[in-house]
């Protein structure tokens, strides 16, 4: 028996509009761009949903109820969730048919698409559990298997996921790690008792994902027929192919005169003719078999470009000053218990806005090799920093305010009644525990040895400072 | 192989960028073998043969002199003073000429100058020098390549050309076999506003200097003691360098950062207006005119600023950020500029985008990380763009043009 575990993974982020340094004080909507370009989050989200998420559904859905032996996996960031909500419903509607379905499993993700694991583990606990909430609300179910930002993944995230329930992680079957061994076997993870890590086979992944329509490529044009053979050649060799992708791939990345239609829809089809093939969901597939061996990932392990690492997201020195600029402002932002604040600052958290300010390849002139809707990364850089410096401005004045509330009056918090003053009470005083019970556990916070860099950047000596 | 090179400018005289590239192209063709014989119209020091003639020098670099005094960047009816000869005493009879008096001059001495000397190819820079390459392929029947520095509409920052010398630049390019252009964005303007096909153009960047520079005593330390940060506008003041919108971005800034201190070296036919200018915006505590500065002056300028501005309204390539990285300095240069097309790490801005050009300025220094990274990874660029490399590209085309006439 030969398993197929598709997954496909459906995102958006919130990108900041051009913010200038003027903005700074008077104007606390970082999201709203709306010049019809791709940095107007609206018209991205009707774009691709025209293109990708409503033909995409449609096939899978005709798949799903032409053969009941079809599954697959679904993982959403909650910024994608709320965009479908609030620019496409429709899209939101037909992703909810197809996990009706029952053989559609969603996995568990950050709510946020962020490398929080990587800054602060509370943070990170906190935006899983926000984004187990929003799919229970949305879709009724309960993700039992993880998958972290850019399928990211260290032996201690997996020890994160085991302890914290999970039945499965996600990863990337890299060479590197496996050495001889094959990626379509469940493993261990290194220091690991019960969870079991499923493994990308990148192979056939990508053959899909990036290659399908490169008229370059030796076996282009791949159908569906020939494809099914690759897969069946590992019959006797495997029990599970992963093939983990982007969703939109799927007439985004792979524009539908590639065919890529066509191919999805003949593809269980072919797959299924072989008879000892089939699908599973992630959750059947970790319950179906069992481990073969140890899988060892001290460092940061992703699905990226040729590295696998996270050098496009921490890889230079304003990727590195953004992120620690945000994650420098934890304590001060949950202190002040304000929840547009808190998702304000969450939802720059989201990777892609690292992305955007990679300079990687920019040497070789070869600056189309990372998409992003900025000019430069330097351009992405500043617009998030002047956000990032108006939202400092925005949490030093509502602790000073919370402090001189609290030290002027006894005014019991019943009485804070205004709109921005509603906080998620459940989420922040159990985040504050969940930061005790979980400290201790940290790996040495990267913060520690940066804080003196970080003091000597004006911007970070913002009047809060000052005040404190 | 043996080029017939026709230039207006050369180190050390103090011009624009228009000398230096020539020095940095013809070092690196001799580095290469090939002979190079650099015409200029006036007696002048150059520069370069006790590092680049070695005991061939004489031999590889013959300099042939007329007696204009050059100014490639006036319109075509500027003058010029020219000795034209010395009186019973020895003193210089001086008389006024146009430039393009003096182009025509130079072609006529070139016809003469081509049919002494012997070479394969003839190649002219700048417009000054079209006409004496025309001249020499008239008189010699060698392919003729035409190097373009700027055209007509740079220097007008608008269409608005001297018709005399889009004249001379539209009928050369059709004498022309190849026409080099520093940029992508300047062979646009040939194939737009020139109607040069395409496929006659060929785009070789300028390269630059990456010696690790000497470094000296920074100046206007007090300034920076009591906390100002320094920018640098350094070039010509015309409209083609957009100084007008340097100082408009000047004065948004110091709206919100009254701490920042702009300084413009440089000289040019606009500086009256930029000065008053300033008074009427009430900069004049905020700008500082450093007057045209050279060599270590320019240099020691370079590495005291926090952030170089290049406003050009319409610049073939630009030098001057590339400069100023070499000191350890970034910029923020204009989307009209050829060195946007090879230079990653560095703010780039429409020139009439002056909120934009004045967010970048406040931004870059607010964040300091930002300028420290662009002028790593610059740096880094940088030793990608050697004149080595625009040496190997020229010497391409040469030899294409070889195979032509042989075949």
């Amino acid at each position: 028996m030969l398993t197929v575990c598709p997954y496909f993974h459906v995102h958006q982020p919130y990108r900041v509009k051009p913010y200038r340094v003027f903005d700074i004080g008077s104007d606390d909507q970082y999201f709203n761009d709306q010049s019809g370009t791709d940095l107007d989050n609206r018209f991205i989200v009707e774009k691709v949903a025209e293109k990708s998420y409503r033909p995409t559904n449609r096939v899978l859905k005709e798949l799903l109820d032409r053969h009941p032996e079809f599954r697959f996996n679904l993982s959403f960031s909650g910024t994608v969730l709320d965009q479908f909500e609030a620019y496409a419903p429709d899209v939101l509607e037909s992703f909810q048919e197809l996990v009706a379905t029952g053989r559609v499993e969603i996995l568990a993700d950050t709510y946020h698409h962020s490398l929080a694991f990587f800054y602060s583990v509370p943070e990170f606990k906190r935006q899983v559990e926000k984004h187990e909430r929003k799919i229970k609300k949305l879709f009724g179910v309960k993700p039992r298997v993880f998958r972290n930002t850019e399928l990211s993944y260290r032996n201690d995230l997996a020890k994160w996921c085991e302890d914290n329930g999970y039945l499965g992680i996600m990863a990337e079957g890299w060479d590197k790690y496996l050495g001889w061994r094959s990626p379509n076997y469940l493993y261990r993870p290194a220091g690991c008792k019960k969870i079991k890590v499923l493994l990308k086979n990148y192979k056939l992944s990508d053959d899909i994902a990036f290659r399908f329509g490169n008229k370059e490529w030796d076996s282009w044009p791949l159908n569906a027929e020939t494809y099914a053979d690759w897969i069946h050649s590992h019959h006797g060799d495997g029990e599970t192919v992963n093939l983990f992708m982007d969703y939109e791939s799927f007439g985004e990345h792979q524009w539908e005169d590639t065919g890529i239609f066509d191919f999805l829809r003949s593809l269980p089809e072919m797959l299924l003719r072989h008879p000892d093939t089939g699908f599973k969901t992630a959750t059947e597939t970790v319950q179906s078999y069992d481990v073969t061996g140890e899988y060892d990932v001290p460092d940061v392990l992703t699905w990226a470009d040729t590295d696998r690492d996270l050098t496009a997201w921490t890889g230079n020195d304003i990727q590195r000053d953004a992120l620690n600029a945000i994650y420098y402002m934890e304590k001060d932002v949950m202190a002040t218990k304000n929840r547009s604040i808190i998702e304000t600052w969450r939802k720059l958290q989201t990777s892609d806005h690292f992305y955007y300010m990679c300079t990687k390849w920019s040497n070789d002139g070869d600056v189309h090799a990372y998409f992003s809707p900025y000019q430069s990364p330097y351009d992405a850089y500043i617009a998030f920093m002047n956000a990032l410096s108006d939202l400092q401005l925005r949490v030093s004045q509502v602790v000073a305010e919370r402090r001189e509330k609290e030290a002027s009056t006894e005014t019991p918090h019943e009485t804070m009644t205004s709109e921005e003053e509603v906080v998620e009470t459940e989420n922040v005083e159990e985040s504050v525990q969940i930061e005790q019970k979980v400290n201790p556990v940290n790996p040495p916070s990267p913060r520690k040895w940066w804080q003196k860099i970080l003091d000597s950047i004006p911007f970070l000596k913002s009047p809060q400072q000052g005040e404190v | 192989m043996r080029v017939l090179t026709f230039g207006w400018e050369f180190p050390p005289s103090k011009n624009g960028g228009l000398g230096v590239a020539c020095y940095g192209l013809t070092q690196q063709l001799i580095n290469k073998g090939i002979e190079v014989i650099f015409v200029l119209p006036k007696t002048q020091e150059t520069r370069g043969n006790a590092r680049f003639v070695f005991a061939d020098q004489e031999r590889l670099l013959k300099m042939v002199h007329t007696d204009v005094t050059p100014g490639p960047y006036n319109q075509a009816k500027s003058t010029v003073d020219v000795i034209v000869g010395y009186d019973k005493a020895g003193n210089p009879i001086v008389k006024s000429r146009s430039i393009l008096e003096e182009a025509h001059r130079f072609a006529h001495h070139a016809s003469f100058i081509a049919k002494e000397e012997e070479f394969d190819v003839i190649h002219a820079h700048d417009w000054t020098s079209y006409l004496a390459g025309v001249a020499a392929k008239l008189a010699s029947g060698k392919p003729l390549i035409l190097h373009v520095h700027a055209t007509s509409f740079d220097q007008a920052a608008s269409d608005n050309v001297d018709p005399s010398i889009y004249k001379i630049e539209k009928e050369a390019f059709d004498m022309a076999d190849k026409v080099v252009t520093v940029s992508g964005f300047t062979k646009e303007i040939l194939v737009k506003k020139h109607h040069v096909p395409a496929e006659k153009v060929e785009v070789v960047h300028n390269g630059c200097d990456t010696e690790e520079p000497i470094w000296h005593t920074p100046v206007l330390q007090n300034l920076k003691n009591q906390g100002k940060k320094i920018i640098l506008y350094h070039g010509r003041i015309s409209i083609q360098k957009g100084v007008d919108y340097f100082v408009k971005a000047a004065r948004r800034v110091v709206d919100v950062d009254p701490d920042v201190v702009f300084v413009i070296s440089g000289w040019g036919d606009m500086k009256t207006q930029v000065i008053d200018m300033v008074g009427e915006m009430g900069l004049s505590k905020h700008v500082l005119f450093a007057g045209a500065l050279w060599e270590e002056d320019r240099d020691r300028m370079y590495q005291t600023a926090d952030l170089v501005v290049m406003p050009s309204v319409s610049e073939p390539f630009g030098l001057v950020p590339l400069e100023a990285l070499q000191h350890g300095t970034p910029s923020i240069i204009t989307k009209q500029s050829g060195v946007a097309e090879v230079l990653t790490h560095a703010l780039k801005v429409d020139f009439w985008d002056v909120d934009e050009m004045a967010n970048q300025i406040v931004s870059s220094l607010r964040y300091p990380v930002i300028r420290q990274q662009m002028v790593r990874e610059g740096k880094e660029q940088m030793k990608g763009m050697s004149w080595q490399r625009a040496a190997d590209k020229v010497r391409q085309i040469y030899q294409s043009l070889l195979q032509y006439v042989t075949s």
